[in-house]
């Protein structure tokens, strides 16, 4: 039997629906998990020690544990905690999410740390009042040093969301799939897929290098 | 309060430590009339860099108390109280620092505009047109749009030093401003500094620099110790010293046999 991968042709606009499902799913996640990490990296500096105990509490679990059981909990168990029904979409948002808060947090603790102590001072002498400090001086210099990382946990993120075939969801990866099972042909389908996977990741993958080199260069920081 | 003679500083008994062991301000009595230079010398941890740090308002202090101008600025009852600063005399005040603390992620003239617009709500243009004037004094002109990172120790000293004149300070704190730079890029720092010295711009500085030392200060303090031990004209302190340990301290550092 040789392969053949004409048989995908037909399946070009299927195929290009699960490829916009994953991207939606990856960067409304990005968005969210991003925003949920910088403030629960910013939590993990508090000088409460319950806030510090919550958000690292909630980091390890998320670190800890695989994916795939996180997705199935959410998909399965939380319709049944919180009594509502919640739409694929939904759930493959809010596991995603904190999935993606949990990685991108340890990323922005770390960031923050290097924002010393003498910027601080600095921003004092200058008479800059709190919100100024944080957003001009400590947060986009936080980002800034956390690009490289961050650019990392999002081609991660974009990779891992494949896992939310596995509850049905219909991204690129389901649709894939249903393809191979049409077909009988799970080879070509899946080596298409990968490839697709691939030609969207490796440039990201390049552009990290990229960040790495010129503008933390740039800065010195 | 504005006769000639009112000190423009005025520190009382000052106390100053780090946790419960190092206690490094001792009790500090210094009095600045306006249009002085005081270069404060003494021993490598001798508290000078605490000193200014404490004057910027960056740090609690056990007791005592600084006025500014006749006005309240900082003071504290005892270590466990809560010092007390007033903001907007702090505003009055600029500093400079060893090792530059630019904001490295915004370019020279983002430096010197952040502050003026985010504090006093000064309009962008005049903000820029004043930052660039300044630069264009100190030898910058054409680095406007540098970041940081790919200036030379001296340029970022020189816009650290305008970064902080952009708010009109009426009191500048420069803390061993020269020490993080190679020998061959001291001097267009120290000129930039003579030349604010020029226009009676007070200010308070800490160097190891003798020759700078002569030529800025209108007097000098050694201190050691956390207290003040000599306190004078540059030609006494740093010329004939009356005291034993200044006098050490001068040989020593400076080289200079008596
Ligand atoms: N943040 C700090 N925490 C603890 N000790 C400090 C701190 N800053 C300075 N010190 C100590 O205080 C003393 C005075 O330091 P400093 O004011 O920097 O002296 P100088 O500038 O005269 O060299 C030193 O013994 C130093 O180790
Ligand atoms: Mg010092």
């Amino acid at each position: 039997m040789s392969l053949d991968f004409s048989v995908l042709l037909r399946f070009q606009e299927a195929l290009a629906l699960g490829l916009w499902t994953t991207v939606k799913l990856t960067l409304i996640c990005i968005v969210l998990g991003c925003s949920l990490g910088f403030l629960v990296g910013l939590s993990r500096t508090s000088p409460s020690a319950i806030v510090r105990g919550i958000a690292s509490i909630y980091v390890e679990f998320f670190r800890g544990t695989p994916v795939l059981i996180q997705l199935f909990w959410i998909f399965f168990c939380l319709p049944l905690v919180l009594g509502v029904e919640l739409s694929n979409l939904a759930s493959g948002v809010i596991a995603l999410t904190l999935y993606m808060g949990a990685i991108t947090s340890e990323t922005f603790r770390a960031s923050l740390k290097s924002v010393g102590r003498e910027q601080m001072d600095a921003c004092i002498a200058l008479g800059l009042p709190r919100r100024v400090q944080v957003t001009n001086v400590i947060l986009p210099q936080a980002v800034l040093r956390a690009a490289p990382t961050l650019l990392s946990n999002c081609i991660s993120l974009f990779k891992e969301s494949a896992l939310v075939s596995a509850v049905g969801m219909a991204d690129l990866m389901f649709v894939g799939q249903n393809i191979s099972n049409n077909t009988a042909r799970p080879v070509e389908v899946l080596t298409i897929v990968a490839l697709i996977y691939f030609a969207i990741a490796f440039p990201l993958t390049r552009a990290v290098t990229l960040v790495e080199g010129r503008i933390l260069k740039k800065l010195a920081i | 309060m504005t006769s000639a003679s009112a000190p423009l500083v005025s520190i009382r008994s000052l106390h100053k430590s780090y946790g419960p062991h190092i206690q490094v301000l001792k009790g500090l009595d210094i009095e600045m009339k306006p249009g002085e230079r005081v270069v404060v010398i003494g021993p490598s941890g001798g508290g000078k860099s605490t000193l200014l740090r404490v004057m910027m308002g960056l740090e609690k202090i056990d007791s005592g108390s600084i006025t500014f101008g006749g006005k309240p600025y900082i003071s504290s009852a005892n270590a466990d109280a809560k010092t007390a600063i007033n903001t907007d005399v702090r505003r009055s005040i600029g500093m400079v620092f060893q090792h530059y603390t630019l904001f490295p992620h915004l370019s020279v003239i983002q430096n010197l505009v952040l502050a003026p617009c985010k504090v006093r709500g000064e309009k962008k243009a005049s903000a820029t047109q004043r930052a660039q004037a300044l630069l264009e004094r100190f030898g910058l002109g054409g680095k406007a749009n540098a970041f940081p990172a790919q200036l030379s120790g001296g340029q970022k000293q020189r816009v650290a030093i305008a970064r902080a004149l952009m708010l009109d300070p009426k009191l500048m704190l420069f803390d061993e401003v020269t020490s993080a730079l190679d020998p061959e890029l001291v001097a267009e720092v120290e000129q930039v500094i003579l030349q604010l010295a020029e226009q009676n711009l007070p200010m308070m500085i800490v160097t190891h620099d003798m020759w700078f030392a002569k030529n800025i200060a209108s007097r000098v303090i050694f201190c050691a110790g956390g207290v003040v031990v000599e306190d004078g004209p540059p030609e006494q302190v740093l010329g004939s010293p009356r005291e034993e340990r200044t006098r050490d301290f001068i040989d020593r550092v400076f080289h200079i046999k008596q």
